[in-house]
Parts: structure tokens; sequence; C-alpha cells
């Protein structure tokens, strides 16, 4: 009984852990820029205290007055269509010279803030307004004042709005591109190596040949392999097959020797095949762990009854291994979607091709102070491997217990 | 009250960086554009480590070149520049230019015969057209792998360190001069201080980095006290670090960091407060402090993030040189250091385009941007404190590179940092140099 509430709480406690980034990752994107900058996520469901600027009129709107009214949201609200700001006026910061007590015939600065109510003396004239935002600005003759510019704090009420994520999808072209890019990398990055790795498993599992329990311990101890030791061989690599190709495309096509046609080193297709090789070991070894524990007989019977070694994989392991390929694939989707040094090394550089890895990294740069943009992007970036693993989730179970767990 | 002010400090800026700059075309620039070939559908390809505004200052500049040539500009930035550039050169994935931040790889890369030598004409065109125009020639000059030195790194964009930061607001109401030489500054200083007012506000906290402010008053200062061969010999360490040139220049920062009645909070604050938190001394009321010397960025770190130098609460001037040690007007900065890394016609045509006053008059049109160039139309510069900044890089006889990013890391960014706090904290000069002479003899 303790037991199980122990396991509950510590279940929770994770589950909160893991919730908590995604929350404020979801807020923030939800929130105004000047809200994300200038306050916690958490303050974003009640209503917080937050500056605002604002001006008394516009320019030229008044002649000649001795009173002039308006309302601060108003005011605040003029140019705005969303994040319309509401609440409760707590205090103005005024700023203005005043006498020195201290230095006859001398003025001081003095910074205060003023509560609702209070009357100050703003270019000779008084200055009152409200909790709700009405002001008042009475001269004791006409006059013409222009505008002032006011700092204002407001118990604001909670407001959202999208505006981050329109920006981000159809403003700038970048989100989009990064989208696609991701796309065009991670899908042939899945089902290439998907594809050989079953072949492999199978092979290593139900084919007799010399030699074949050493492969597959060379294959499972290539796992440990870092893969940033490999960039520098790979990249001389695929420069050395890009110059190749270059010449190639020159002999067959007759074109001048300028950018035309030189064919680029770093590509996706240089991505494709990195990943394949980085993302092999693993898979085979997976694959090759659940065709192994397929029921024996039913593969003796398959060959008894004359089929071939394609005929008993396609027709046989292949339905019967869906659990685990759905598996594999989720792992190799998550890992190639995610990546940014692979892509950061090996991948196209120019702005049009970047991965969204690459394009978040860059944005850390550029959005370090629009909180909102980026996390809006990050969103974005996290909604596809959540609909993938979501859709996939109930064979991602099955396939990893088949591995470990062999019952019979 | 303080958070409040905090809080709309926030809000303020957030206006103004939404603001924006209006993009009217930067490449309509007073001085007007040489001829340059015509590169049609070439492609030339750049890496670097700006992002961001600078990344698009960047490309807005090149578009000029673009226009006016046919050729077609690709710029990748990364904050991983240093690293990925490493592995692009030595795997034959190179760009047409790099950007190197910093001399000290730039210089590696040259040894590994990874960059094409820009030639002489440049670097002679360089020596005449830039403010200390030899120095800068001298920062991007380095050896290949036969030892043969080459110029191979082209200076554009650059940071200016020997500011000294103060509130236009208090100099009025006290009746102070800007100074001219260090004399008079150390006698305002002194004035100040027989005022009842505190001249200094010193921090060099920095996280793990702190005492890299020191290092950069202790580069400044040796600039002033001894000869800039002095300076280079220093960095490379032919001259010792605990020689006398060095402990002296040592002292004259001790005169001002260790000096109680100088530095707001005392001495002892010096190695506990931000580098970020002091300048924010200036506009305390009472002010803490009436001067901060810090480099061109740290207007950032102002209450109001900057917009006190448009409004005029926020000033600066040049941190002025001994009239007695007639050592010109020295200038400690950075710059980044633009290499060929592949050569084609259109690249050489891309350093020619740098050559040209246009080029750079089209960044300083858009935001923050520096350039020693002479003849560059100073009226182009996007706000008066980037205009003013520019002069004393123009004016400057003498440029010197951060001495710190210079050295090995293990000094540069270690021990010379460390060593440095402990000065602050009471160490005595002698005993500091030995140490970091000590450390710098350990990685030999």
């Amino acid at each position: 009984m303790i037991n199980k509430t122990l396991s509950n709480v510590v279940l929770a406690l994770i589950v909160f852990i893991w919730v908590v980034p995604f929350v404020a990752l979801v807020t923030t994107s939800l929130r105004s820029e000047t809200a994300s900058k200038t306050s916690g996520f958490w303050t974003a469901y009640t209503p917080t205290e937050l500056g605002h600027r604002f001006s008394t009129h516009d320019k030229g709107s008044v002649e000649n007055v001795t009173l002039i009214e308006g309302n601060i949201f108003e005011r605040l609200n003029m140019d705005k269509e969303s994040f319309r700001v509401s609440g409760e006026v707590q205090s103005i910061l005024f700023k203005g010279r005043i006498p020195d007590p201290d230095n006859p015939g001398k003025t001081k600065l003095i910074r205060k803030l003023v509560p609702a109510g209070e009357v100050m003396d703003v270019r000779g004239g008084d200055f009152v307004f409200q909790p709700n935002g009405d002001f008042t600005w009475r001269f004791e003759e006409a006059s013409t004042p222009k505008p002032k510019k006011m700092d204002v704090f407001i118990d604001q009420n909670p407001v959202f709005g999208s505006d981050a994520y329109e920006q981000v999808l159809l403003n700038d072209k970048n989100v989009p591109n990064a989208l696609i890019s991701s796309f065009i990398v991670t899908i042939p990055a899945t089902i290439i190596p998907i594809t050989i790795a079953a072949f492999a498993a199978y092979a290593f599992a139900w084919m007799q040949f010399p030699g074949r329990d050493w492969l597959f311990v060379i294959v499972v101890s290539l796992m440990v392999v870092p893969t940033q030791l490999a960039f520098l061989p790979v990249l001389q690599g695929f420069s050395g097959i890009a110059s190749w190709a270059t010449a190639l495309n020159q002999w067959l096509t007759d074109c001048e020797l300028n950018d035309t046609c030189q064919v680029a080193s770093k590509s996706f297709a240089g991505l494709w095949v990195t990943h394949t090789a980085f993302g092999l070991p693993l898979a085979i070894y997976l694959l090759r762990n659940y065709i192994v524990g397929l029921p024996k007989e039913l593969l003796q019977s398959a060959r008894i009854d004359g089929a071939s070694h394609l005929q008993i994989f396609t027709k046989i392991i292949v339905p019967l291994s869906v659990p685990a390929l759905a598996s594999f694939s989720i792992f190799q989707f998550l890992w190639v979607w995610n990546d940014l040094i692979v892509a950061l090394y090996i991948g196209p550089n120019n702005a049009s091709d970047l991965v969204f890895p690459i394009l978040l990294q860059k944005q850390l740069g550029t959005f370090k102070d629009q909180l909102h943009l980026l996390n809006a992007s990050a969103v974005i970036s996290m909604i596809v491997p959540v609909i993938v693993f979501l859709s996939m989730q109930r064979y991602f179970i099955r396939g990893l217990l088949a591995g470990s767990v062999k019952g019979g | 009250m303080t958070m409040k002010l905090k809080t709309l400090g926030g809000a303020a800026f957030a206006a103004v960086a939404s603001a924006g700059l209006a993009s009217a075309d930067v490449c309509d620039t007073p001085s007007k554009l040489g001829d340059l070939g015509s590169f049609e559908g070439e492609v030339i390809t750049i890496a670097g480590s700006m992002l961001g505004t600078d990344e698009e200052f960047l490309t807005n500049t090149a578009s000029c070149f673009e226009k006016a040539t046919g050729a077609k500009i690709q710029y990748s930035g990364s904050r991983d520049f240093a690293a990925l550039i490493v592995a692009d050169l030595r795997s034959n994935n190179a760009p047409n230019i790099a950007i190197f931040p910093q001399p000290g790889l730039a210089g590696d890369m040259a040894k590994e015969g990874h960059l094409v030598p820009l030639g002489d004409d440049l670097a002679k065109w360089m020596a005449a057209n830039y403010g200390a125009g030899q120095s800068w020639v001298d920062l991007g000059t380095y050896s290949d792998a036969n030892g043969k030195e080459d110029f191979y790194g082209f200076a554009f964009k650059m940071d200016l360190k020997s500011l000294v930061w103060y509130s236009p607001e208090q100099f009025e109401d006290n009746g102070y001069d800007i100074p001219s030489t260090m004399e008079e500054l150390i006698a305002l200083s002194d004035q100040m201080v027989a005022d009842g007012n505190t001249p200094w506000c010193i921090g060099i906290e920095s996280g793990n980095a702190t005492g890299w402010t020191a290092t950069d008053w202790m580069e400044d200062l040796m600039l002033r006290t001894a000869t800039p061969e002095t300076y280079d010999r220093w960095v490379s360490n032919d001259l010792p670090f605990n020689s006398a040139e060095v402990v002296n220049a040592m002292n004259v920062f001790g005169q001002f960091s260790r000096n109680d009645d100088y530095v707001a909070g005392g001495a002892a604050s010096v190695a506990t407060t931000s580098f970020g938190d002091a300048p924010k001394g200036l506009f305390t009321s009472p002010p803490s402090c009436m001067m901060h010397r810090q480099a061109s960025f740290i207007s950032g770190f102002f209450p109001n993030k900057g917009a006190e130098l448009a409004n005029g609460e926020a000033d600066f001037f040049y941190f002025p040189p001994y009239a007695s040690a007639d050592l010109g007007n020295p200038v400690l900065g950075a710059g980044t250091l633009w290499t060929m890394t592949k050569d084609s016609p259109a690249t050489r045509a891309f350093f020619q385009f740098m050559t040209e006053a246009s080029a750079h008059e089209a960044w300083m049109s858009q935001g923050v941007f520096l350039t020693a160039r002479k003849g560059a139309n100073l009226d182009a510069y996007a706000t008066e404190a980037l205009r003013k900044q520019g002069e004393i890089l123009t004016n400057a006889t003498t440029f010197r590179f951060d001495a710190s990013d210079l050295m090995p890391g293990a000094i540069g960014a270690g021990a010379f940092w460390s060593e440095m706090t402990a000065f602050a904290n009471g160490q005595d000069a002698q005993t500091t140099a030995d140490n970091i002479q000590a450390a710098w003899d350990a990685i030999k």
C-alpha cells in the first residue's frame, strides 16, 4: 500500500517535471512580447502588475483647453488588435523637476510612484487618474499642452493571442522552410536504415553463413562509436565524392567550371547516408533480437512448403515484425528530427535548407529577447514528434519489450 | 520600488527594440561604389559567427555587392562557427570567405595552410586608409606552415574598448569638464573626491570569467604607459609578465581600483560587483559614481538598455593617454577578420568591395557598426554615439587588439583573469605578475 502511494507520488513528480517546461513553452508563445519579456510564464494566468507607457493625447488634437479627459486603456489599446490591455491601474511613475530644498535656486529630479486619485503636477496642470483608467488633466488657464508620455503600472488581466505563431509561420519564411527541410531529411533517414536493417536482421537471425556471429558482434560493437569522432573523415569523404561528381557532371553536360555544375558536398543526401550509417547498428540489433524470437515452426513449415528466403521475409517476417519496425522508426525519427550536430556539420548550410534544430539554435541568437517567437517555433517543432509518437505509441511499448523479455 | 523600475525598463526597451529601423535602401550611400566587374551567376559563400541583427546588416550590405556585380552571396552564420570552420577547412569544404571573430584561430588556420594570402596591395591599402592602419595590417598578418608571413585577415566591423562613460547631467551640475589627458583625468578624479563625490564604478565579477574587466583596464593602461611594441612583446610573452613595465601598468590600475576614495563601495567591492551592474551606479539617485570605463557594448547594460545614450542621460569620452608619455592616441578594441578560404575572382572582387567607402557606409547606416576606414562619410552612422566612437577609431594612431584574447587560453582566459581578481582583492602587483608568468612558463 505504502509502496503504491510512493510510486504514485514519484510518478506524479516525474510527470510534473516533464510537463512544466512544456507548459512554459506553450504559455510564453501565446503571450505578448512585453509580457513574455517582463514577467514569468506562471504569472500569465492571474492578474499581474506590468509596466506600460501611454501618451495622454494625440499631437495637435487639443488647443486652448482647460481640461483634457481620456482613458488610459483606450490610449494603450489604440493600435492594438490583439493583447488588448485591461485591468486596474495601480500607479503612474512620475518624473519631474522640483525646487531643490538643499540648493536654493536649483532644481532636482524626482521619480516617484503616484497612486490613483492623487493629484500630480504635470506641465503646470493637475493630473489625476482613476483605477478604471479614466484620467483628467486640468489647467487653470486655457493652454495647448504637448502630449505627455507616462509610465503606468497596471494590474493586468490575463490575455493570450496567437500572434507569435502567425508571425513565425506566415511572415517569416524560415520556419516553413525549416519544417520542409526537416521532413526531407527525416523521412528518408528513417526509411532507409529500417529497410536495410530488416534484411540484415533476418539474415543474422535465420540464415546460416560462415562468420555470422562474429559479424554480428562487430555490428553491435559499432554502436559505441561516437558520432562526433567521425565528422571529419565523413566530411572529407563527401567532399571527395562531390569533386568527383562535379568532374563527371562537367564531362557529361559540358558545363563551364562555375557554380552551376558544382555538386555540393554538404547536402541532404549526405545527411541521409550519415544518419543511416549511425542508425544501422542499433536497428539491426533491435530487429534481430525480435526476429530471432519468432516461432521456429512457422519458418520451418514455410521452408518445407518451398518458400524462398525472400518470400519468407516479405510474407512472414515483415508482417510479424510490425511492432519492432514501428518502435525503431519512432526511435530513428525522433533522433533525426531532433538532431542538431550532424546537420550542423554534414548538412547544407545555406539559409533556406536549414533543418529545424539549427533554425532554433540560430533563433536563440536572433530572438533572445523575443521569447514569444522563439517559443512558438519550438512548439511547432515539437508537434511533429508528438504526433508521430502518439500515433505509433501502442507498437512502441510492445516493440521495446520484445527484445528484452523473451517468454517463449 | 526598484523592482518596479526594472520591470518598466524592460517594457521601455521592448518598445525600442520592436520599433526597429526604417529599411531605407542601404546601398544608397553618400560615397559612390566603384566598378567591381561583373560576376553574373557566381556564388560567394561566407561563413561567420554573426547572427540576428548583425547577420541581417551583413546580408543587406552584401546585397549592394550583389546588385553591382550580379554575383550571389550565401552567408551561413552559426554560434558554433569556431568548431565548424575548422572541420570545413580540414575536409576541403571551405567557404569562399570565413569571418574570424578573433585573430588566434585565423592564425592557426593560416599555419595549416587553409587561408589564401590577400596580397600586398590590399595590405598597403589598409595601412594607408585605416586609422592606425599598420596595426590592423599586423593583426591580419600570420605566418604559414613554412614560417613565411603574409597578409590574410581584412579587418571589417570593429568594437571599441577605450571608453569612459559618464552622465552629462552630473558633469554639468558639478561643473566638471571632459579630460583630454590622463593627467587631467586623475586631477578630475581627485577633484571629485574633494567635492564629496565618488569618481569610479568598477566591477570585475563575471561568473567563471571573473577578472576580464580588470584585464581590459590593464591592457588600456599598458598602451598608455608603454610603447605599442612593448605591448606586442607582452602579448607574445617575449616580455615576461613580471617585468617592470607590466608591473608598473598594474600599479597604475591599482591607483584606481585599490583606492577606497576612488571606487564606489570601496576597493573591496571591485571583485564582487558584477561588470554588468557596475555602470548602473552612474544612474542611481544620488549617483554612486561619476565615471565608468568599459567597452562600447556596455550601454546595453544600462538601466534603460542604452536608451540613455539617445536621450542624453549618458555619454562617453575617450580614455585619454598621458600627455607626458607621448605615445599618441592608442585605442584598444576588437574587430572581425575576413579571410579568403577559397579563391575565386568574384571573391577577390568582394574584398575590393570591402575597401570601398560605400560598403562601410552601407553598414554604418543600419546600426551597431564601427569602422576605422578613413574617408567613409561619418554622417552615415546611424546614431550620434556611434559616430563619436567611429571618430575615436579613425583618429587612433595606434590600435591594439584585446591582449587577453591573443594570449593562450590558459593565460588570457585563465591565470590573467584569476590573478587580476586576486590583485583586486589586495594581492600585491609583483606577486600577481609572478604568478601569471609562472602559469605561462608551465604551458610552454
